[in-house]
């Protein structure tokens, strides 16, 4: 038995027919549309926003400690960062990022040590000058306290990315996602 | 009432409704086109989009009027109102209701024929004026398209005529009173399938948009035009789409006829036009563009014939009926 002829008015009134069906049952279906700026669609629990420090928690204190690691790590180069030497522990004298040539990879979230850098659930950074995107150590602690941290932080990261240790219970613990120590 | 008033009147009256109707039928179109792609359409201007329309005419209006600087001017300006006048005279002869109407003539259908093609004038004109390969192109497609295609149109548009045995579309609707020729066994269904088939190829809509072709020829004809030109230019192409919808409404679907007392029937006009002009808004966003061979071959070699001999049967049957 042969195929059918593609091109037979049978076939071609198939098709069509079954191309309206489809466009049709589409005209019930419920809108995919989100109202974003009064809805906002849910984060996935480890996205890629916008980048921002943060203090920490038990003591207060700049959780960023100057090491100047991310700016050595960062692929486009937009973090620059000095130290402040000090005592007990360093600080960062300045610290900037120039948000509007970062390509969001994260290494820099990855790498810090004392998971002073993080990312948040946001993008909504959006301006008519291009130098609101240059962000400075102010800067990114309020975007730190204005909007919620994603999950990953560097010593979560490193743990998940690292060889597999002995269990001990504080330990797994610490890599569940839901559990931040910022 | 004197008669020279009564026209201005009604003339304008209609004039101003086709008007205020284009607009709100492309809100219509976009709600329509974006539910069929799981989509909202306009929402943020007035309540659920319904400024929308408006919204895009006062745009328009202050957009910046362009003139390509190698364009031929006299042309270039006049193109638009030559394009839109026949698009607007379509709605003269069309009744709305029993005597509601512009001028019911007695060859309503053949004025509606003969001045809706007349279009392609004001199309080219716009194509050549223009100055630009793109737009001349696609005023070339769209003459070869439209003149293509006015033969089946014309053909299966007088398959009612011949059974109601009138040109005149008054007489045409009455004849409906019982039975909506759409219903009339075969020969309606065969008619109305040719007659909406070669409605989208005269309006040059999905998937006979070779003219427009979005992705190859831009907008086609009106790819230089701006502003309040542009909006002239659109108003004229739908104001065509639903021309013809109400021509199909009145040749095919009855009319004024349905439930209800009288003075319902414009409402039952309204709601069948704009029951044709979603089917034609259905099928654009159902199918693609297809290719110009097979644009010509469908009118030539399968319209221009079945429309032809559906026409010399229906004739036959119409004689036939009569004599028994």
């Amino acid at each position: 038995m042969s195929k059918p002829n593609p091109n037979s008015p049978v076939a071609v009134i198939r098709a069509v027919a079954k191309a309206m069906w489809i466009t049709f049952l589409n005209l019930f279906r419920k809108p995919v549309t989100v109202h974003y700026p009064d809805q906002e669609r849910k984060y996935p629990d480890r996205y890629r926003g916008l980048l921002a420090l943060v203090y920490e928690k038990d003591t207060g204190e700049e959780a960023c400690i100057g090491c100047r690691l991310c700016e050595y790590v960062c692929p486009p180069a937009v973090i620059k960062v000095e130290m402040l030497k000090s005592e007990k522990r360093n600080y960062a004298k300045s610290f900037s990022l120039e948000l509007y040539a970062c390509e969001f990879c994260e290494l820099c979230v990855q790498v810090c040590p004392t998971d002073a850098i993080v990312m948040m659930k946001s993008f909504d950074l959006a301006t008519a000058d291009r130098r609101e995107m240059l962000l400075d150590k102010d800067r990114l602690h309020a975007i730190g306290l204005q909007y919620q941290q994603s999950w990953a932080t560097g010593n979560l990261l490193r743990a998940m990315q690292g060889p597999p240790k002995m269990a001990r219970p504080e330990e797994a613990h610490a890599a569940k996602p839901a559990g931040s120590e910022a | 009432m004197n008669p020279w008033l009564y026209s201005a009147i009604s003339g304008f009256i209609v004039l101003n409704a086709v008007i205020g109707m284009v607009t709100y039928v492309t809100l219509l179109e976009r709600k329509f086109a974006a539910r069929m792609q799981s989509r909202i359409g306009p929402y943020r201007v007035g309540p659920h989009g319904l400024l929308q329309p408006i919204a895009d005419a006062l745009k328009l209006m202050m957009k910046e009027d362009i003139v390509p600087r190698l364009a031929d001017r006299r042309v270039f300006n006049l193109a638009p109102i030559v394009f839109l006048v026949p698009c607007m005279l379509i709605f003269a002869t069309i009744p709305f209701a029993p005597g509601l109407g512009v001028a019911d003539l007695n060859i309503g259908l053949l004025f509606f024929l003969a001045v809706s093609s007349m279009e392609i004038v004001g199309l080219f004109m716009a194509g050549w004026g223009s100055n630009n390969k793109y737009a001349l192109l696609s005023a070339m497609r769209a003459v070869n398209q439209i003149i293509s295609y006015d033969l089946p149109f014309i053909f299966a548009a007088l398959v009612p005529v011949l059974l109601a045995g009138s040109l005149k579309l008054s007489d045409i609707a009455a004849a409906q009173s019982g039975l909506w020729f759409v219903f009339y066994p075969v020969i309606g269904q065969l008619a109305f399938l040719a007659f909406v088939v070669s409605t989208l190829a005269a309006e040059n809509r999905v998937p006979f948009d070779i003219l427009e072709a979005e992705s190859e020829l831009v907008a086609g004809f009106r790819v230089e035009y701006s502003g309040m030109k542009f909006a002239l230019i659109q108003l004229g192409e739908y104001a065509h789409v639903i021309g013809s919808s109400f021509l199909g409404a009145i040749l095919f679907l009855g009319a004024w006829a349905g439930p209800g007392p009288e003075w319902l029937g414009p409402l039952w006009m309204l709601l069948k036009a704009m029951f044709l002009f979603l089917l034609i808004t259905w099928v654009r966003w159902s199918f693609v563009r297809i290719r110009v061979d097979q644009i010509l071959t469908l009118s030539w070699k399968v319209l221009m014939p079945a429309t032809l001999l559906l026409l010399v049967s229906t004739a036959i049957v119409v004689v036939w009926r009569a004599g028994v």
